[in-house]
């Protein structure tokens, strides 16, 4: 009779951990699904900034033609990838031509003068920094959800239920926080 | 940010809790000491009359819960009303869209948003020339974060995304909602001590009145409460700007910034000064000991200036002589290099103008003459590519508005960062009347020698106006005609203020007001340079 009870509760609290430990597993997932979600918002924002910019620096940037060419290219390059691990490395690049641009744009004084163009140059500014902070939290969320995954206990609720692991968005070695255009003129 | 919000909630409800029970025992000891004096003094002549059937303790249990229920109503109300009452008071409003530097305010808030996953924090604008910034919670979540119009304006970007950032630790920390909540139950006793202050002339009739001991009590007691809200807070959010930024220099130098100015002391009232990143009544903080450290509510400037660049390896003497070496770089008004001058509709030479300010001179056209120092001949505007390539950028959109003096349309520029409409032909500008604080506080715009001297001429001319019309009781002065260009109505040709006696058209049904010619420009330098017309100018000029 006591080994009944005691057979009984014991199943009764693996069930209530399985259904804790599903429950903890399914949001730390949709956490990450939501933080790339937001990343993309920055990106796209970045998209929609950059084809302004160059217009509205064209007409006096013609000698740095070249500069130009090279941010539309690796826009276009990093409007197509596809797999996170691809976007991380297009995006550096992106920001690596932008950061070109900036200081190609800072010998060029009538720029100073030009509400518009600074304007713009701070919005880009502000998105390469709202780019870097949504890449942290992601990776941050990445780091719990893949915690969550390879925890012993877990572990087994995790691949019972088919949950596959995240990547983490990481940029090259070489790309650090992009400066914003003021520090530099310092 | 190791910090999880879990630890916050535990945090949070700990010490709030104990701001409860200090309410409460405050409440209680109120009515206990009524009852006390009801019981000793009414109750015997019941007795007297009637035996007492119930029992003596009912009427304390029904104190008691009295004292429980007021005390709960005061605390929720004050917590929850407490945003709306300090937006009020400091009359902060949303930062514009349109101006530059409010947007620049705005994508900074957007990114500390993303930064720590919390969106219901707002920003909001103070429209004071201080130098100053605060946050405030409420116990609904909502956050705001509200700084002075004269803080954003002189601060670079990196600046204030370190102001910014330490501002986000209170919030996010949990301290701000201790604060918040402290000065909303016990702010208002400072407030009230303010007034009774301003009321009476004489201080020591102030003594003796019996109001004034019990709100002094209970300004001592939101003193010791204040000792339970640490300057330590401060120390901490401080470092935590800097490892959120990673920029030690940027929150130092804006710190030097806040403490060289003036921080809102007498706008700012001194209720709120525990939220205030800076303490707004000046100096009061920069005693140490511990009796300082109990009752004041901010650490030392300095102190907190070298604990920062601790982080950065730098010593505080080499950080100072550099601050100050940029601060005189400012003032005296170098502007980047080269020197242009320019023939204005007057045929006056203006000037020196380096290349981005004469592109940035409203009423340059294409047929202006300008010539270099360098002994070139005069030539015309058109004739310089990067000027006219300026001009052409520079065509603002036109208003709907006309000039009062040229009849025609205005166009809408950028002056200082916010919008402004000028006429073209006469220089003249409509401004609307909560963007002239904005103006006033920027100084992009640098004050040249000729709006410096005629400023002063100008200021000479109107204060010998003044004192002849109050001396001899007539007005020398011309009325003027202007019609407003949105309601039809006159204009008041007023003085800006009496102190700064520059000539202005004003609407007051619209709120907008018309500079003539190179009055917008003479305002902002006699403010800046606090020009006041003293004998000692006269005698110069």
């Amino acid at each position: 009779m006591m080994i009944m009870w005691i057979i009984i509760v014991f199943a009764a609290s693996l069930l209530l951990w399985g259904i804790f430990s599903y429950n903890r597993l399914i949001t730390a997932r949709n956490d990450v699904r939501n933080a790339w979600s937001q990343i993309d918002v920055q990106l796209k924002r970045r998209y929609d900034l950059i084809p302004n910019l160059v217009a509205a620096v064209k007409g006096y940037m013609d000698h740095e033609r070249q500069i130009l060419e090279q941010v539309i290219l690796a826009r276009s390059r990093a409007l197509t990838a596809q797999r996170i691990s691809e976007k991380a490395v297009t995006e550096a690049r992106l920001s690596r031509e932008i950061k070109g641009l900036f200081a190609a744009m800072e010998s060029y004084p009538v720029f100073k003068a030009n509400q518009n163009v600074l304007r713009l140059q701070d919005e880009l500014v502000s998105t390469e920094n709202r780019i870097a902070f949504s890449r942290q939290l992601y990776n941050d969320l990445v780091a719990n959800y893949m915690t969550l995954l390879q925890v012993f206990p877990d572990v087994v609720i995790a691949s019972l239920f088919g949950f596959t692991g995240a990547e983490y968005f990481s940029a090259s070695t070489t790309e650090r926080r992009p400066l914003p255009a003021a520090a530099i003129q310092q | 940010m190791p910090l999880t919000v879990i630890d916050i909630e535990r945090r949070k409800r700990w010490r709030i809790g104990l701001l409860y029970t200090v309410l409460l025992s405050l409440y209680l000891f109120t009515a206990l000491a009524l009852y006390g004096l009801i019981f000793l003094v009414v109750l015997p002549f019941r007795y007297a009359g009637e035996s007492s059937g119930s029992s003596p303790y009912m009427p304390l249990v029904v104190i008691i819960l009295g004292a429980l229920a007021i005390a709960s109503i005061h605390f929720w109300i004050s917590a929850s009303t407490v945003l709306g009452s300090v937006v009020r008071t400091l009359k902060a409003g949303k930062p514009d869209r349109e101006d530059v530097v409010h947007q620049r305010l705005l994508n900074v808030m957007q990114e500390v948003r993303l930064f720590t996953n919390i969106q219901k924090m707002e920003c909001l604008v103070i429209p004071s020339l201080s130098f100053n910034a605060l946050a405030a919670t409420d116990l609904k979540g909502n956050a705001v974060i509200a700084v002075t119009e004269g803080l954003i304006s002189r601060l670079s970007r990196p600046q204030l995304e370190a102001v910014i950032a330490h501002e986000v630790y209170h919030v996010i920390s949990g301290d701000c909602l201790e604060t918040t909540i402290a000065t909303s139950l016990f702010g208002v006793y400072a407030s009230l001590m303010d007034q009774l202050r301003s009321w009476s002339e004489d201080d020591r009739e102030t003594l003796y009145q019996p109001n004034f001991f019990a709100f002094f009590a209970l300004l001592n007691l939101s003193n010791l409460l204040s000792m339970f809200i640490s300057r330590e807070r401060e120390y901490r959010a401080d470092a935590a700007a800097v490892r959120m930024t990673r920029n030690p220099i940027a929150l130092a130098e804006a710190l030097h910034l806040i403490s060289r100015n003036w921080n809102g002391g007498g706008m700012i009232s001194s209720g709120l000064e525990m939220l205030c990143i800076t303490s707004p009544v000046d100096s009061r903080d920069e005693s140490e000991g511990w009796l300082a450290d109990l009752l004041s509510t901010h650490p030392p400037m300095e102190k907190r200036i070298r604990t920062i660049l601790r982080y950065a390896h730098r010593t505080y003497d080499d950080f100072a002589a550099i601050q100050d070496r940029t601060d005189e770089a400012a003032e005296s008004g170098m502007g980047s290099g080269g020197s242009y001058y320019a023939l204005d509709n007057k045929r006056q030479w203006q000037g020196p103008f380096s290349l981005v300010q004469l592109a940035a001179v409203p009423w340059l056209t294409p047929r202006t003459w300008l010539s270099g120092a360098d002994g070139r001949p005069a030539f015309r505007a058109a004739d310089s590519e990067f000027i006219s390539g300026a001009l052409s950028l520079r065509m603002g959109s036109p208003s709907g508005y006309m000039c009062p003096n040229c009849s025609q349309p205005l166009q809408k520029t950028e002056y200082e960062g916010t919008q402004v409409h000028q006429c073209v032909s006469c220089g003249g500008t409509l401004v609307d009347n909560d963007k002239i604080p904005r103006i006033i506080a920027r100084r992009e715009k640098i004050c040249s020698g000729r709006v410096k001297a005629l400023a002063g001429a100008v200021l000479r001319d109107n204060q010998r106006a003044m004192t002849i019309s109050k001396v001899t009781g007539r007005d020398i002065r011309k009325k003027s005609g202007n019609r407003c260009q949105k309601c039809g109505n006159v204009m008041f040709r007023t003085f800006y203020s009496g102190a700064y006696l520059i000539e202005i058209d004003r609407c007051n049904i619209c709120r907008i007001t018309w500079f003539d010619i190179d009055e917008l420009e003479m305002l902002q330098c006699l403010i800046e340079n606090k020009i006041t017309g003293t004998l000692a100018d006269r005698a110069e000029g």
